[in-house]
């Protein structure tokens, strides 16, 4: 490990970049599938190679399309022989996604490492323990601030609503690739030229624009606060409500369809043959059986006002 | 010397066809959509109408055939326009369900039948009145009609205008029916100025709550709603209530069944219509329609000339059958010839209302229309007889 | 999609004093008919300027439980008489509702000749593959083997495919979906009711009542679900996202064009004779 080739990004002069590092520079990318990390990988290791060091890139996508897990290494110097970065190796760690930037944080040098977070939050399915939105959800709970204690230097910036004030959601991963580039040494017309390559044509402005956000938000940050105190917009919270059926039990003909279909299995035919909803707890208001009802006998209402016990926002 | 400027003084004559004078009647008229399917001897007036319509501000279409013709002028009348289409005897067989519909439904429009021989594809290009039946009780079910058996063109110029405000007053199907060669022959017509209003269906009017789309007053006509007027109202060949609504209570059914089936009864005065010759001292009279009244007259006069009391009774309304004229024109005759271009239809309905005793036809169904000379005499030899 | 945002109240498009609708229990036109209604109140569609036109069967009596115009006609022309509405009234939205039955066999030279007319009319064809109302007789889209009152020994003619023949027609739109897909279905009516001439959707329907119970095809839920189980991905088909039923019919939209719509060329050409007259 060179100390000398990461950036020292607590106000002082970066330290000299060295092309002939001893050691290779790891920098690992991760995120979710759609955010753009391997467009973040690609102009990375296209700069390093650029500037003469050898490049390795390895990557897992593909398989996991639009909203799985996706990540990328890169690591560049005079030579490199392994693809990919081992545990506790990372010099740089940059998430697009907040829950992914904290799972590959055991990647990080626990010493030196840089954490570049996005605070965007995909809650991925499996995540939701009950499909009713507002309750308890399996997705990190851990704040900014817990997560500045284990490393070196973290920052979590909310790239993607910085890409949305700009008009373009899709380039908040070159925010966080202008807050990349204050931590490495390639010179900035460099890093326009490569990024232009790699963004379509009619977008350039835009994530050039991104680009310089990304940069001096980091400047702002590192004169103005310690990183771990820097703003974090507060995660999505859905509004939590209670789903009510309203029945018109005139008009329901036993069918059965609604029961059936239920993915819940909350409701169930009475003695009367008309349709009620036996397990209120359950139901996630998905409003299925509304749809189905070909009788149009069950109205889905999803009152906000009234909180069941146990939802935590 | 007194010179009259003629031009002036009189309208405009002009040399039309009866299917061309059927074209300048629905424009006349304010008809606003025509749809038809080509058949001998009606394809004049779609021709016709093809060029007229849309440089009225009116819809031209040919549909894909009879039946979608029927239901096109339908689905335009029920749009709030006045619509029109024309065939011959094999497309009016086609179309019977859905004029049907348009009776049960009350839906106003107007329906030329050109008469050609049958029965099947028949004579195309040849005469004939057999559809005087099916133009009454062609659809299924029980239900009310006005049929209008004009005689030259220029009646019907003026029994197409009447068509189609008979229509929009009584909210009915109207069909103009004359035969081949009153279409296809060109006489010198002179035609008086379009009248500058007709009538108009009686419109729904007030607040949607209290509106009822088949409520009527005395009249027996119920106002039509018009959609974007805010009505909201069902429309259905299924009998109905006056909310417009399928029932099969037997109640609602038959109140809403027996006004739709006397609702003519109100507005006979506007719709019978006839024409009498000589008929104050008959002791024959002669009743007929189409070219067979014009050969009818023809033969009237050959046996008034001979000292014979011979009339002509031709009824202009064919349906419903102008009775109380008739039995009026019959008051003096011992004997009634019916001559006709088919096997006995008027005839039957004559005898219907006089009685099969003083009543005979004279029927020709081989294509040719019935002569003057055949006509006068039958009447002649009848009258001497009596 | 977490607070009440659908905010889609199907009662305020219905005539209640109608309601309940005559429909078996379990048939599947009760979905096609939430899903249009929906679809028209997503493109807030003035009822008043709305005419939906309906012919005869299961199908053809759901037009009397919209509040809007609406018009039950004859059997297989509802097409025609919505022609003639629509030519004589282009201010109003008219939507037509057939059934197989009237839509291909009896109403079939009208279904083509409106796809090749191009005239903006939304046809929506809810096909269950029977004659719900006459019993359960064969009709021209049951498939192959099934048993009918008519086809006691199986049905042994092969069946159309609707969206085809609209397509070969040269409808400007043609689509298909299945009605246990409420939501998409909505999308694609609404996309037919937006598009500017022609459009022809195809709503695959359940009648659970005499079909599904003379082929022992299960309850009404298992009817439903057999809906989505019996769909297969095909790669042979040009769209990736497209669900098959036993019978191979692709869903989505199937066909989309940009020909002239007909009573626009139709008042163009007025225009133009009108200006030369005078």
């Amino acid at each position: 490990m060179n100390e000398s080739s990461i950036a020292d990004l607590s106000g002082s002069e970066p330290v000299a970049f060295n092309a002939a590092l001893a050691e290779p520079f790891n920098v690992l990318i991760v995120g979710v599938g759609g955010q753009g990390v391997i467009m973040v990988s690609k102009v990375l290791a296209t700069l390093a190679q650029a500037h003469g060091f050898e490049v390795k890139q390895s990557e897992v996508h593909g398989m996991a399309k639009r909203g799985g897990t996706v990540f990328s290494h890169v690591r560049y110097g005079a030579r490199v022989w392994s693809p990919t970065i081992a545990k506790g190796e990372a010099d740089v760690l940059i998430a697009l996604e907040w829950a992914e930037g904290l799972r590959w944080l055991p990647y990080l040098k626990r010493e030196t490492g840089v954490f570049i977070c996005d605070t965007k939050r995909i809650v991925p399915p499996f995540a939701c323990l009950n499909r009713r939105p507002g309750a308890t959800l399996r997705y990190s709970g851990e704040t900014a601030e817990q997560v500045a204690a284990y490393v070196a230097e973290g920052y979590a910036i909310d790239a993607t609503r910085m890409a949305e004030e700009l008009g373009n959601e899709r380039a908040a991963n070159v925010v966080l690739l202008g807050a990349l580039s204050t931590a490495l040494e390639f010179p900035l017309p460099e890093w326009e030229r490569v990024i232009t390559q790699f963004v379509p044509k009619k977008s350039v402005a835009v994530n050039m624009a991104a680009f310089g956000l990304g940069r001096s938000w980091i400047a702002e940050a590192r004169t103005a606060a310690p990183a771990a105190e820097a703003p974090v917009r507060p995660a999505p919270v859905h509004t939590p409500y209670a789903p009510r059926l309203e029945i018109t039990a005139e008009w329901c003909k036993s069918c059965d369809i609604c029961v059936k279909l239920c993915p819940e299995r909350c409701l169930r035919l009475n003695a009367e043959r008309v349709v009620e909803l036996f397990a209120p707890e359950k139901c996630t208001g998905c409003r299925l059986c509304e749809w189905l009802c070909p009788d149009f006998a069950i109205r889905v209402h999803l009152d906000a006002e009234a909180v069941p016990e146990g939802i935590t926002p | 010397m007194n010179v009259v400027d003629t031009r002036r003084a009189k309208p405009a004559a002009k040399l039309l066809s009866g299917n061309a004078a059927c074209a300048a009647g629905a424009i006349a008229a304010g008809c606003k959509f025509f749809a038809g399917y080509p058949i001998t001897p009606s394809s004049e007036i779609a021709e016709r109408l093809a060029t007229l319509l849309p440089r009225n501000n009116g819809v031209f279409v040919q549909m894909e055939d009879e039946i979608a013709a029927m239901a096109a002028v339908i689905g335009a009348s029920m749009g709030g326009v006045k619509a029109l289409t024309a065939t011959s005897g094999p497309g009016f067989s086609l179309k019977q369900e859905n004029i049907g519909y348009a009776a049960g439904a009350e839906i106003p429009c107007v329906i030329v039948n050109v008469m050609r021989g049958g029965p099947s594809t028949g004579m195309p290009t040849r005469p004939s009145q057999a559809d005087i039946m099916q133009s009454r009780y062609g659809s299924h079910g029980d239900y009310p009609i006005i049929v209008l058996a004009p005689a030259s063109a220029r009646e019907i110029y003026d029994e197409t205008i009447r068509a189609f405000d008979l229509a929009e007053i009584c909210r009915s199907p109207v069909v103009l029916l004359y035969d081949q060669v009153i279409a296809q022959s060109s006489e010198t017509v002179a035609l008086g100025a379009a009248p500058a209003a007709h009538a108009e269906r009686k419109r729904a009017s007030g607040p949607r709550e209290t509106y009822k789309p088949f409520a009527v007053g005395a009249d027996g006509i119920p106002a039509m709603a018009r959609p974007g007027d805010g009505y909201r109202t069902h429309t259905t060949g299924l009998t109905h209530g006056e909310d417009g609504f399928p029932t099969q209570n037997p109640e609602a059914v038959d109140r809403n069944l027996s006004r739709l089936f006397t609702k003519l009864d109100h507005h006979r005065e506007l719709i019978d219509s006839w024409e009498t010759v000589r008929c104050d001292d008959a002791d024959v009279v002669i009743v007929a329609i189409g070219i067979s009244a014009r050969a009818a007259k023809r033969a009237v006069e050959l046996c008034r000339a001979e000292g014979k009391r011979v009339g002509l009774f031709r009824p202009i309304t064919l349906w419903p059958f102008p009775e109380a004229a008739l039995r009026e024109a019959v008051k003096t005759a011992r004997a009634v010839l019916v001559p006709e271009l088919n096997l006995g239809q008027l005839r039957h309905e004559v005898e219907r209302l006089l009685g099969r005793d003083r009543v005979e036809g004279i029927n020709l169904i081989n294509g040719e229309p019935i002569g003057p000379a055949q006509i006068a005499a039958r009447a002649s030899q009848l009258a001497s007889e009596a | 999609m977490f607070t009440d945002a659908p905010n889609f109240d199907i009662r305020n498009y219905l005539r209640m004093e109608m309601m309940p609708h005559f429909l078996c229990p379990g048939c599947g036109h009760g979905m096609a008919l939430r899903a249009l209604l929906w679809a028209l109140h997503e493109l807030d569609i003035d009822k008043d300027k709305l005419a939906v036109v309906s012919g005869i069967g299961c199908a053809g009596r759901l037009s009397a439980y919209i509040d809007a115009n609406t018009f039950h006609t004859t059997h297989g022309r509802p097409l025609a008489y919505a022609t003639g509405l629509a030519l004589a009234r282009p201010d109003l939205h008219v939507v037509v509702i057939s059934g197989d039955g009237d839509c291909l066999a009896i109403g079939g030279n009208h279904l083509i000749h409106a796809c090749r007319r191009n005239l903006k009319l939304t046809c929506l064809m809810l096909n269950n593959e029977i004659y719900g109302m006459t019993g359960g007789q064969v009709s021209p889209t049951t498939s192959e083997t099934r048993l009918t009152t008519t086809t006691p020994l199986g049905n042994t003619e092969p069946n159309f495919d609707a969206c085809a023949l609209a397509t070969a027609a040269g409808a400007g739109f043609v689509g298909r979906e299945v009605t246990r897909h409420v939501p998409k279905l909505k999308e694609l009516i609404k996309a037919g009711l937006q598009h500017p001439g022609f459009a022809f959707v195809e709503v695959l329907s359940d009648c659970t009542e005499v079909y599904g119970r003379k082929n022992d095809m299960g309850s009404s839920a298992e009817m439903v679900m057999r809906q989505k189980s019996e769909m297969r991905p095909s790669v042979y088909r040009d769209s990736v996202d497209t669900p098959f039923r036993s019978t191979d019919l692709p869903t989505g939209i199937l066909t989309r064009n940009d020909r002239p719509e007909y009573g626009a060329s139709l008042r163009r050409a007025a225009a133009l004779a009108s200006k030369g007259a005078h």
